[in-house]
C-alpha cells in the first residue's frame, strides 16, 4: 500500500470516531449546533481526502452522508433518533469500507456493496423530505445570472477579427487581496497570444491622493486564443467581484464594441480611442457606431428604459444573497463563540506530530540501555571514590532519569479515547436488551502506556458488556426495587501509587452469591464444606470455566468467560478484582502497571542475591531486631503487618543476619512486610521479561541488570503480598489446602511456611 | 525557487498536494493547524504562496488568512484558500478575509498547478 492511502485510512479512522463520538453527544444534547458542525466536518475531511486518492466508493457514501449532515448543519432538517442510527450505521458502514481499503481490494464485496446501497437509499429518503423546499430555487436564480452575463449578437457589421476583446478594470482592492493584476495579464497570454493590450489609467489619482497599495489600472487586451470564454474568464475569477470584466468574442458586431464602449466607465471617444489603438476597432468603426447608437437610443428613449430595468433587475438578488451571507456568517460565529471550550481542546489535540511506534519503542529500548550504562557508571564513580567524578556521574545519572521521564512521557496516552469507545456499545446494547442504561465517564485524562491501552480494550470491554447484560436489571425490576429505570454503568481511571486503576461499575442487581457458590460446587472448584469470606466466593467468576448464566446470550457469553479477562489482564502484570454489594451493583477493579518498561527499583540484599521491589509499592523500610517467632506478623503502631521471609521464599542459603530489614509494601490495599538481609537504595532499572521456561513462576515479575553487570530478581509484589495475606489466613485455618481460587502460587506459600 | 506554505489538517491532503508541489519544483513548507502556520508566518519565514484548508480545528482558515494578511511582510502574498463546490458563502468569507483565490477540491494536479500559475508572481 503506497503511504498516501495509509495515512488516509489511518486519518479516517480517527475522523470516523470523531464522527461517532459526535453523534452520541448529538442524541444526548441535539441543541448544540456544533455538535453538528464537528460531525460534518469529519464527514467533510474523509470526502474530501477519498477524493485525493481517488477511492470512489468511499467518496460516493460519503458525499450522500455529507448532504445530510448539510441539510442538519445549515438547520433544514432536525435531527431523530432515526437519523441517529441511520448515520451510526453509516459510520459502520464507512468503517467496513476503509477494511476493504486496508485490505487492497479495489471493490467492496457484495454484501458489504449492498449494505451500502440500502444505506444510500435510506439518507435518499431522509434527504428527499427535506430538499424540495430550497434548493430548486437557489439553482434557478444562478442559472439566470449566468444568462445574463452570456454576450449576444444585435446585428450592425460584424467587426473583422479573429481574437477576443477581454476590458477590465480592476478594483482598487485587488491587490490588498495578494492579486497581481500582473500575474493575471502574464497567465492570460499563457493561454494564446496577446495581440493588443492597451493600459488604462484614467482613474489614476493625482499623486499627492495615489494610494499606492490601491490599483487603479484597467486594461483592453486583445487575445489570440483557442480557449473558451469560460476559460478566459476563469482567469479573473478570484478578482470577478472586484473588477469590471467585459469579454467579447471573435467575430462579434460593431454593435457589441459599441455598446461595451458605452458601459466601460470613461469616456466615450476616450475608449474609443484606446480600442482604435489596441487594433480592436478601425477609427471609422468607432465613430460611425457610436453616431448610430446615440441616434437608436434617442429614437427609442422606451426601450432603453426597459433595458434599464432588467440590466438592474440582478442588483437586489445580489443583495439578497449577500444580506444572507452576512447572516450565516454571524450565526457561524456566534457557534463558534459557544463552542470555543471545545475546539480549543481540539485545537490542542491538533498540535501533534505523527511518530511511527517502532520508532519510539527503539527510543524507549535505547534510553533503558542508558539508564543500564548510566547506573554502571555511578557505580563505578563511587568506587573510584573521586569526588569530581561522582559529581559528573550523578549530574549525568540525573539527566538521565529525565530523558527516562520524557520518553516514557511520550508513550502516554489518555485513556479518555479507549473510554469513549463504550458509548456507543451501551447505546447499542440497551436498545438491544430493551434496558435504559446510560454511561458514565471519569477520569479520561489519566495516562497510561500506549501498549496498555491498546490490550486493555478487550477485557474491558467484556466487563462492561457483562454489566450490561448480567449486572443491570430490566427496567420493571429496577422499578420494583424503588431504583430509577434508567440504570447507569460508570467507566472511572485514576492513579494509585504508581498503577493505574480502572473501575468498571454499575448500579445493578450485584453478583449472586449463592449461585456464585452452587455453580462453583458444580463445576467442582470448591468443595461443599469449604468456609469462603464473601469476596472469595465474588473472585470465583475469574476461575476458569465458570459461567453463571446458562445460556448463552448473544452478549457477553461467547464461551469466554471472565478467566479470559483476568488472564488477559495478568499478561499486562494487572490484576482484577470484584466487590460486589446485593441489590447496590458491582464493581470491578482493574490494577495496572502504568509503564512495562521501566521502573523505579528498591534494591534489596539477601545473602549475596539481589532483588528489585518496585519503588511504588514501597511505604517504608524497618528495622526490626527480633521478627522469630510462630506467626509472620507483627505489630506496626498498632497495625497488624504480615510479612514474608524472602530467605524461606526462595531458599536462599546462608544465615539471617542478627538485624533483618522489613520494606513494608502496598498493593491494593493490602500491606505486607518483606523481610530481607540488607537495603541498598533506589535503582532505575529497565524490566527484561523472564524466558518463558519461568512464566508460571511467582512471586518474581522480571530480572534486571545492575550496573555490576549482575543479574538482580524484579519482585512481584502483588504476588508477594497475595502470599502473605494467604499464607496467613491459611494459618488461621489450618491446613486447608487451598482451593483452586486461591492463586495458583499459593503452593509456593505454602511450602514457604512448612519450611 | 517559490516557496509554498500549505496548511490543512488533513494529513492526507497534505501529503498529496506536497509531493505535486515538490514534484512540479518549489519548495513546500507544511503545517497541519492555523497556529503551527502562524507561529512559522511570525518568525518571517519565506513564503510566496499560501494554500490553506478553511475547516480546521482550533483558528479556522478565514482566521488565519486575516491574521496573515495583517502581517507586513505578507501584506501583498497570494493566498489561495481549498474549498470544495458546495461552499460557496464561505468564499465570499475568505476574499473578504484577504485571500486571493480559491482552489476547488478535489483537484488535478494540473488544475491546481495552473492556479498557483495564476496568483504566483
Amino acid at each position: 500500500m503506497d503511504e498516501l492511502t495509509s495515512v488516509f485510512i489511518q486519518e479516517s479512522r480517527e475522523q470516523l470516531a470523531e464522527m461517532e463520538a459526535g453523534l452520541l453527544r448529538l442524541e444526548q444534547t441535539p441543541d448544540d449546533a456544533s455538535g453538528i458542525d464537528t460531525i460534518f466536518r469529519a464527514a467533510h475531511t474523509i470526502k474530501g481526502a477519498s477524493g485525493v486518492i481517488e477511492c470512489q466508493f468511499i467518496e460516493t457514501f460519503m458525499h450522500r452522508v455529507e448532504n445530510i449532515l448539510d441539510a442538519l448543519r445549515n438547520g433544514e432538517a432536525d435531527i431523530s433518533a432515526a437519523l441517529t442510527t441511520l448515520l451510526l450505521e453509516c459510520c459502520d458502514h464507512l468503517g467496513s469500507l476503509l477494511d476493504v481499503l486496508a485490505a487492497q481490494a479495489s471493490e467492496p464485496s457484495a454484501d458489504v456493496a449492498a449494505r451500502g446501497e440500502a444505506l444510500s437509499e435510506h439518507l435518499e429518503q431522509f434527504l428527499s423530505a427535506i430538499v424540495p423546499t430550497q434548493e430548486p430555487a437557489a439553482r434557478t436564480n444562478l442559472a439566470a445570472q449566468d444568462d445574463d452575463g452570456e454576450v449576444e449578437s444585435s446585428g450592425g457589421g460584424v467587426v473583422n477579427t479573429d481574437s477576443w476583446h477581454i476590458s477590465v478594470r480592476f478594483g482598487p482592492n485587488v491587490m490588498r487581496g495578494g492579486v497581481d493584476p500582473l500575474s493575471l495579464l502574464r497567465y492570460l497570454g499563457g493561454l494564446g497570444e496577446i495581440i493588443g493590450i492597451e493600459t488604462v489609467s484614467d482613474g489614476l489619482p493625482p499623486a499627492a491622493d495615489m494610494d499606492p497599495e490601491s490599483c487603479y489600472l484597467g486594461f483592453e487586451v486583445r487575445l489570440q486564443t483557442k480557449a473558451s470564454k469560460a476559460d478566459i474568464e476563469r482567469v479573473f475569477t478570484f478578482v470577478s467581484d472586484e473588477c469590471d470584466l467585459r469579454i467579447l468574442p471573435p467575430h462579434s458586431n460593431v454593435a457589441d464594441y459599441i455598446r461595451l464602449i458605452q458601459e466601460l466607465p470613461e469616456d466615450d471617444m476616450r475608449i474609443g480611442e484606446i480600442l482604435v489603438r489596441c487594433g480592436a476597432l478601425t477609427q471609422a468603426e468607432v465613430d460611425h457606431g457610436l453616431q448610430a447608437q446615440h441616434e437608436v437610443l434617442l429614437a427609442q428613449g422606451e426601450s432603453s428604459g426597459g433595458a434599464d430595468t432588467t440590466a438592474a433587475s440582478p442588483a437586489p438578488l445580489g443583495a439578497i444573497l449577500v444580506d444572507s451571507k452576512v447572516v450565516h456568517k454571524e450565526t457561524v460565529e456566534a457557534a463558534i463563540a459557544k463552542q470555543n471550550q471545545v475546539v480549543d481542546k481540539r485545537a490542542r489535540e491538533a498540535q501533534l506530530v505523527r511518530v511511527h511506534a517502532d520508532k519510539l519503542d527503539k527510543l524507549i529500548d535505547l534510553v533503558g540501555e542508558l539508564v543500564i550504562a548510566g547506573a554502571s557508571a555511578n557505580l563505578l564513580a563511587l568506587k573510584s571514590r573521586q569526588t569530581d567524578l561522582v559529581e559528573a556521574t550523578s549530574v549525568l545519572s540525573r539527566l538521565v532519569e529525565d530523558i527516562r521521564d520524557s520518553a516514557l512521557q511520550l508513550r502516554m496516552v489518555q485513556i479518555g479515547d479507549t473510554f469513549n469507545r463504550f458509548h456507543r456499545v451501551v447505546r447499542d446494547v440497551s436498545k438491544d436488551l430493551g434496558k435504559e442504561i446510560e454511561l458514565s465517564i471519569s477520569g479520561a485524562e489519566t495516562e497510561l502506556d500506549k501498549t496498555v491501552v491498546e490490550k486493555i480494550g478487550d477485557p474491558l470491554m467484556h466487563l462492561v458488556r457483562n454489566s450490561l447484560d448480567h449486572g443491570i436489571e430490566p427496567v420493571a425490576v429496577r422499578l420494583e426495587r424503588g431504583k430509577p429505570a434508567c440504570g447507569r454503568v460508570s467507566l472511572n481511571a485514576y492513579h494509585d501509587s504508581g498503577s493505574i486503576v480502572i473501575e468498571v461499575s454499575d448500579d445493578g442487581g450485584g453478583l449472586n452469591l449463592e449461585r456464585i457458590r452452587a455453580k462453583a460446587i458444580e463445576r467442582e472448584l470448591i468443595q461443599p464444606g469449604d468456609t469462603l469470606s464473601e469476596s472469595d466466593i465474588q473472585n470465583l467468576i475469574f476461575e476458569p470455566g465458570f459461567s453463571t448464566v446458562e445460556t448463552v446470550s448473544k452478549l457477553s457469553g461467547r464461551g469466554v468467560g471472565m478467566d479470559v479477562v483476568r488472564r488477559n489482564i495478568t499478561a499486562l502484570r494487572g490484576t482484577v478484582d470484584v466487590a460486589s454489594v446485593a441489590g447496590e451493583g458491582a464493581t470491578f477493579t482493574i490494577r495496572l502497571p502504568l509503564t512495562l518498561a521501566i521502573i523505579d527499583g528498591f534494591l534489596v540484599g539477601v545473602d549475596k542475591a539481589a532483588y528489585v521491589i518496585p519503588l511504588d509499592s514501597v511505604v517504608e523500610c524497618i528495622e526490626h531486631k527480633d521478627i522469630s517467632g510462630g506467626r509472620n506478623f507483627l505489630n506496626l503502631r498498632g497495625e497488624p503487618l504480615p510479612f514474608i521471609r524472602l530467605r524461606e521464599l526462595f531458599e536462599v542459603g546462608g544465615q539471617a543476619p542478627a538485624r533483618e530489614s522489613i520494606v513494608v509494601v502496598q498493593f491494593g490495599g493490602q500491606r505486607a512486610g518483606i523481610v530481607v538481609d540488607q537495603l541498598m537504595g533506589e535503582f532505575q532499572t529497565v524490566i527484561k521479561p523472564l524466558g518463558r521456561l519461568f512464566a508460571k513462576l511467582r512471586g518474581i515479575g522480571g530480572s534486571t541488570i545492575l550496573g555490576s553487570g549482575e543479574v538482580a530478581l524484579i519482585l512481584d509484589v502483588a504476588a508477594l503480598v497475595n502470599m502473605v495475606s494467604r499464607s496467613e489466613e491459611t494459618l488461621l485455618y489450618g491446613h486447608r489446602v487451598a482451593s483452586p481460587f486461591a492463586l495458583s502460587g499459593s503452593n509456593t506459600v505454602i511450602r514457604g511456611n512448612e519450611h | 525557487m517559490s516557496t509554498i506554505m500549505l496548511v490543512d489538517d488533513s494529513a492526507t491532503i497534505l501529503l498529496s498536494i506536497s509531493s505535486i508541489l515538490t514534484k512540479a519544483g518549489y519548495s513546500v513548507e507544511k503545517a497541519s493547524n492555523s497556529e503551527a502556520a502562524l507561529q512559522k508566518f511570525n518568525a518571517n519565514v519565506k513564503v510566496d504562496l499560501l494554500i490553506t484548508d478553511l475547516n480546521m480545528p482550533g483558528m479556522n482558515g478565514i482566521e488565519l488568512i486575516r491574521e496573515v494578511r495583517q502581517l507586513p511582510p505578507y501584506k501583498f502574498m497570494p493566498i489561495l484558500f481549498l474549498t470544495t463546490e458546495s461552499q460557496q458563502a464561505k468564499r465570499q468569507e475568505a476574499k473578504a478575509a484577504g485571500a486571493s483565490g480559491w482552489i476547488v477540491k478535489p483537484a488535478t494536479a494540473d488544475e491546481l498547478l495552473n492556479t498557483i500559475k495564476l496568483v504566483l508572481r
